[in-house]
């Protein structure tokens, strides 16, 4: 105690040095009971006294939602040693938990081909889907359901056990409540992973032929959708060792109930508490940004809801272009209700509105995240595989653009996940196989591990929870992020760059929990810098993205991803890859 | 705000893991679950979803700090 207190005395007699003429007016703040150790921290725990523990194996995988189910399965099935580490919980972290809807293309139930099938989400998706992932999907969809119908996915609405199941029977270790914070590359390859324990305040070094990232997606943690332990941590540490990522200027354009918006729970109605089902071809074209664009025209909240059902009263024209034959269906949200032939999933009784859009709405709900799959890790081939040798990426993670940067397709975004996770799965374990294990150096070790600690060391800096909720101010607001305009994005920019450089430094954090915080905060802090600079660089509008300055579709030069990636020096990159086609190196 | 109480734990710890956000922790002299970290729920129910005796109690509401100027 005594040497705390001495700390503390130490660093206010630092602060008032620095702070110098501003004394009285800390004797002013003093005197109505401010404390002055605001900036201060006090770790609740020994940081020299942590332990630091080294694992190996041949597949690493990271994340343990739908993606990592598939791909720990897969490569174990495939020959490989596979060590499966989760920030959460088997089944019930990341999005995996709440989806409830996953598609399966059966040939002989469909009335089109898998060609047609296609076509047509390309035609929705205004030719901003990889044809070759959204053929992968559709024809390995219903092979994976099976395996899940086996599992006994389909019998409760809790997935936790039926993902055990086949964990188990093959005993895949699993280490749960794990953030890995680092991907480590030596001799341009990826040799492992490192991060601490929530619970046991240790690090861990993970030695790996391969590493398969099923980290999912990501967002500012906004309020009403259940994306709060997501940050994009597999796509900036992969980015941080120079793999490319792509899609940052597409936008989930979720919405919540204006009223609690952030009870995620209660503005899906029961729809959490369900069992999964499957769901067939049904092509839409939903959750751009049409209802943000509304709000902005109109001011206020929105309504949402089939057409007729008030929705008519706040139409604005202009806006986000749909193509012709893909009228509104209802709206974002995907609420399983009023959809005639049954390619939703069934909702209980008596529970009319759809979920949490009865009445007012407000956007933003799903800030930071991009559409499922049109964000992460800019696939090289049909395998899932990155442009860092031994490293892929499933599901959310992987910018796979299955449907393009529109929701073409209720319930294949988690048939998505299963079936790259085992296509990712299979293709690390063979890599595998022909890589000699692998060692990370001593001095990698220390740097890394100086780096997961920093913030716990720090005797002053900024808390987690602050910058955090400073970037959501800067970033949600509607006319920042949804409704985009070159002025308004690079003076956001400017406040992110600010965070980037003075506060992410400085983070600081007093026990594990924010330590993760901590780590997550940086993750969202140079995602929100991608998603502002992809944004700006994207002079047109189409699907998710929308330029108030650039209203339409620019066919001449916008037939293209926009990817990231980090240079030599350190810093960020762009560059357009034509739509269907393969990176260069 | 958000998760607001358990009552009747059985120490299971069902709560802990499948909260997303860790938001819950083991009691170590209680041996039961408590809210540790509530400022971080974020209302998805699955620990009262996952808990085998029904003793979670979650509130629609949260108190979402202002903007201030340093934290």
């Amino acid at each position: 105690m005594k040497k705390k207190e001495e700390k503390q005395q130490m660093s206010r007699r630092k602060f008032i040095t620095l702070a110098g003429g501003a004394a009285a007016s800390l004797a002013a703040m003093s005197a109505i009971g401010m404390p002055l150790n605001w900036t201060e921290n006090n770790p609740e725990i020994d940081v020299n006294s942590l332990d630091v523990n080294k694992i190996s194996t041949d597949v690493l995988v990271i994340g343990s939602g739908m993606a990592g189910l598939f791909a720990a399965v897969k490569a174990h099935d495939a020959g490989a040693n596979v060590l499966m580490v989760s920030k959460g919980r088997l089944g019930a972290s990341g999005q995996t938990p709440f989806a409830k809807g996953i598609f399966a293309f059966d040939p002989e139930k469909e009335d089109i081909t898998l060609d047609e099938y296609v076509d047509k989400v390309s035609y929705s998706a205004l030719g901003t889907n990889n044809k070759t992932y959204t053929r992968q999907t559709a024809e390995h969809s219903l092979a994976r359901v099976n395996e899940l119908k086996e599992w006994g996915f389909f019998d409760s609405s809790l997935y936790n056990k039926s993902f055990s199941k086949p964990i188990k029977q093959r005993n895949i270790p699993i280490q749960e409540r794990i953030t890995i914070t680092h991907l480590i590359k030596e001799n341009e390859r990826v040799v492992g992973a490192a991060g601490f324990s929530i619970d046991e305040q240790k690090v861990i070094f993970y030695e790996a032929k391969s590493v398969i990232l099923c980290t999912g997606a990501g967002g500012f943690k906004p309020n009403g959708f259940p994306i709060c332990d997501l940050t994009h941590d597999g796509t900036i540490m992969a980015y941080n060792i120079g793999a490319k990522v792509t899609g940052k200027e597409w936008n989930d354009g979720h919405p919540a109930k204006s009223e609690n918006a952030a009870a995620c729970y209660d503005g899906w109605g029961d729809m959490f508490e369900q069992k999964p089902s499957t769901t067939s071809v049904g092509i839409r074209h939903d959750l751009g940004v049409d209802m943000n664009y509304t709000a902005y025209m109109n001011g206020g909240t929105a309504k949402m809801g089939p057409p007729g059902m008030g929705r008519s009263e706040n139409t604005v024209k202009g806006g986000p272009f749909r193509p012709e034959g893909l009228e509104d269906q209802g709206g974002p949200g995907g609420p399983p209700q009023g959809d005639k032939e049954g390619r939703r999933p069934p909702r209980k009784e008596g529970k009319g509105a759809p979920p949490g859009m009865g009445g007012s709405i407000v956007g933003g709900s799903t800030a930071g995240m991009a559409i499922h799959k049109s964000e992460g890790l800019v696939p090289i081939n049909d395998k899932c595989e990155s442009n860092i040798p031994g490293l892929y990426a499933a599901g959310d993670a992987l910018g796979s653009y299955m449907a393009g940067a529109i929701y073409t397709q209720i319930g294949s975004s988690l048939a998505g996940s299963a079936v790259q996770g085992g296509v990712a799965g299979e293709a690390a374990a063979k890599y595998s196989k022909k890589i000699a294990p692998n060692k990370i150096s001593a001095s990698k070790l220390k740097e890394i591990q100086e780096e997961i600690l920093a913030p716990l060391k720090r005797e002053a800096g900024y808390s987690p929870a602050w910058v955090t909720q400073t970037l959501q101010g800067i970033m949600i607001p509607n006319f920042i992020i949804y409704i985009k305009k070159e002025n308004l994005l690079k003076a956001a920019l400017a406040y992110v760059e600010e965070l980037r450089d003075h506060h992410l430094p400085m983070l600081k954090a007093a026990n594990m929990h924010e330590l993760r915080l901590a780590h997550e905060t940086k993750n969202m802090i140079i995602s929100a810098e991608m998603k502002l600079k992809a944004s700006i660089m994207r002079t047109e509008s189409r699907c998710s993205h929308y330029r108030l300055d650039y209203p339409e579709i620019d066919n001449e030069n916008w037939q293209a991803w926009l990817n990231i990636f980090k240079d030599e020096g350190g810093t960020m990159q762009f560059e357009k890859q034509p739509f269907n086609t393969w990176p260069t190196a | 705000m958000a998760i607001k109480s358990i009552n009747g734990c059985i120490g299971c710890e069902e709560c802990i893991k499948s909260c997303p956000t860790d938001v819950l922790r083991l009691n170590p002299e209680s041996k039961k679950a408590e809210i540790l970290y509530p400022e971080d729920c974020q209302i998805c129910h699955l620990c009262r979803m996952y808990c085998p005796v029904d003793a979670i109690t979650i509130s629609p509401e949260k108190t979402i700090p202002v903007i201030v100027s340093w934290g």
